[in-house]
């Protein structure tokens, strides 16, 4: 993809190559139309679809092996299952139970589960360059057209979880659970009363009641930035040294000298920065699913 | 704001929440309910397995001293058995013994008495033939028959004869 544009616009502009392997594609020539409702555009795009083939991964394979694994005669667990069920029991045992406690485990669990296991996925997903294997076979085999169906799915990023609307879909998905979980535990209002603690002069409340509602809308903010922050700044950083390859080789007007860039620099680089990047793809998911543990917890338990 | 890294697209966040939603719902159905219960029940059968385990031990423990104690009693119970038949065995040795020598003494005895009844029953015998004998020596040498008063005299003189000649 990144030869196919340089041959269009002749002079490679880096830039423009990596924000359009990181960001969604245009929604103004969407994969699949659909009609506008209430003034919202529905059409997907990329990343809507990116969402949708997450999901039906995870579905096929976590309810695949789970239902495989219950029906057995003999509950014993072995290969994929195993793995599935470690991390299962880590999140339970050492994410929810500690945060949320014993009465609503099994409420939330679920949730901060599918949060795990769908953000860790989309995350991982954008560390496999499927498109860009994709755009080599349509640059030498395929010849498709622009507005093909294959030409369409090579415009935009693969990582959903690097865009800000998906991230903060995620986050008010945790504000309201933070809601629904003090709701549930100390009723609508008693919720609301747990804001602040009881029992301070008036005019505390004054400055109070303003900060924790400021801290209530913070934490989804916190939780939408940090989430695609990372997962653009990796990519970024891994489009950027290999751009190194066609930079030079413009700048020498000699593909030796991008090759030799490449071999040198290049591509070790974007070795050791994509290593870094399976860590962080993991550690960015461990972290939304733990503060959207503690977060409920801090609802269901109150601490002042 | 052109840049599409921080282009506001509602779509994509309602598309986002539903996909989620739905994710969650399907998911909690299929996979986490009964993989959370399955994992309550794995938890519970170790647990359970674990007591069994330990029950089982002890009770084999106390059937272990049971069964110490029970061989130990059925030893000294032999034991006891032993020496008692040994007892008894000696006691009836005696008593045989003592049967025995008593039969042993009462048949001496008898074969003693019958000895003296036939002797004398002999000497009887003995007396009562010479008396014949003595008789028709002397019937023989008178050549004629006495009275019987002369007979009677005669007999008791000769056996006074014996009687002294005898002792």
């Amino acid at each position: 993809m990144i030869a196919e544009q340089e041959g269009q616009a002749g002079a490679f502009d880096a830039g423009e190559v990596i924000i359009g392997h990181v960001s969604n594609s245009s929604i103004d020539h969407p994969i699949i139309h659909l009609p506008t409702l209430l003034g919202i555009n529905f059409s997907v795009t990329k990343h809507v679809l990116m969402l949708w083939m997450v999901a039906a991964f995870l579905f096929i394979v976590i309810t695949w092996s789970t239902q495989k694994y219950l029906k057995q005669e003999r509950p014993i667990p072995t290969g994929f299952m195993n793995a599935l069920e470690a991390v299962v029991q880590f999140i339970r045992d050492s994410i929810v139970l500690p945060s949320v406690g014993r009465k609503f485990l099994n409420v939330w669990t679920p949730l901060v589960l599918t949060f795990f296991f769908f953000i860790l996925t989309a995350n991982a997903v954008g560390l496999v360059p499927i498109f860009e294997v994709l755009g080599l076979f349509n640059h030498f085999v395929l010849h498709a057209e622009h507005d093909s169906m294959i030409g369409l799915l090579l415009h935009g990023g693969t990582t959903v979880t690097s865009n800000f609307n998906v991230t903060a879909a995620l986050a008010t998905i945790t504000f309201v659970s933070i809601i629904a979980a003090g709701t549930q535990a100390h009723g609508f209002i008693g919720h609301w009363k747990n804001l602040a603690p009881p029992g301070l002069a008036w005019p505390v409340y004054i400055i109070l009641i303003p900060i924790e509602i400021m801290g209530m809308l913070v934490k989804p903010f916190a939780l939408t930035m940090r989430l695609a922050a990372n997962m653009t700044g990796g990519h970024i950083a891994i489009l950027s040294i290999l751009s190194f390859v066609f930079i030079f080789s413009d700048l020498f007007h000699s593909a030796l000298a991008g090759v030799g860039v490449g071999v040198v620099v290049a591509v070790p680089l974007a070795v050791a920065i994509s290593a870094l990047e399976i860590i962080v793809v993991m550690v960015q998911a461990y972290v939304f699913t733990l503060l959207t543990a503690v977060f409920i917890g801090m609802a269901i338990n109150v601490h002042h | 704001m052109d840049n599409p890294l921080i282009q506001v697209d509602p779509g994509l966040f309602i598309w986002t929440i539903l996909t989620f939603l739905v994710l969650l719902g399907l998911l909690g159905k299929f996979a986490w309910k009964p993989l959370l219960a399955a994992l309550d029940s794995r938890h519970e059968l170790i647990k359970n397995s674990l007591d069994d385990a330990d029950k089982a031990k002890q009770e084999l423990e106390r059937l272990q001293q049971d069964s110490k104690a029970i061989i130990s009693e059925a030893r000294v119970e032999a034991q006891s058995i032993v020496a008692k038949s040994r007892s008894e065995a000696e006691k009836l040795k005696g008593e045989l013994r003592q049967k025995a020598k008593e039969e042993a003494d009462s048949i001496v005895r008898n074969a003693e008495k019958q000895i003296q009844v036939e002797t004398e029953k002999a000497i009887a015998e003995i007396r009562s033939e010479v008396v014949d004998l003595s008789l028709l020596v002397a019937s023989r040498l008178v050549k004629k028959n006495l009275s019987r008063e002369d007979n009677q005299s005669l007999i008791e003189e000769s056996l006074e004869q014996i009687e002294s000649h005898r002792a």
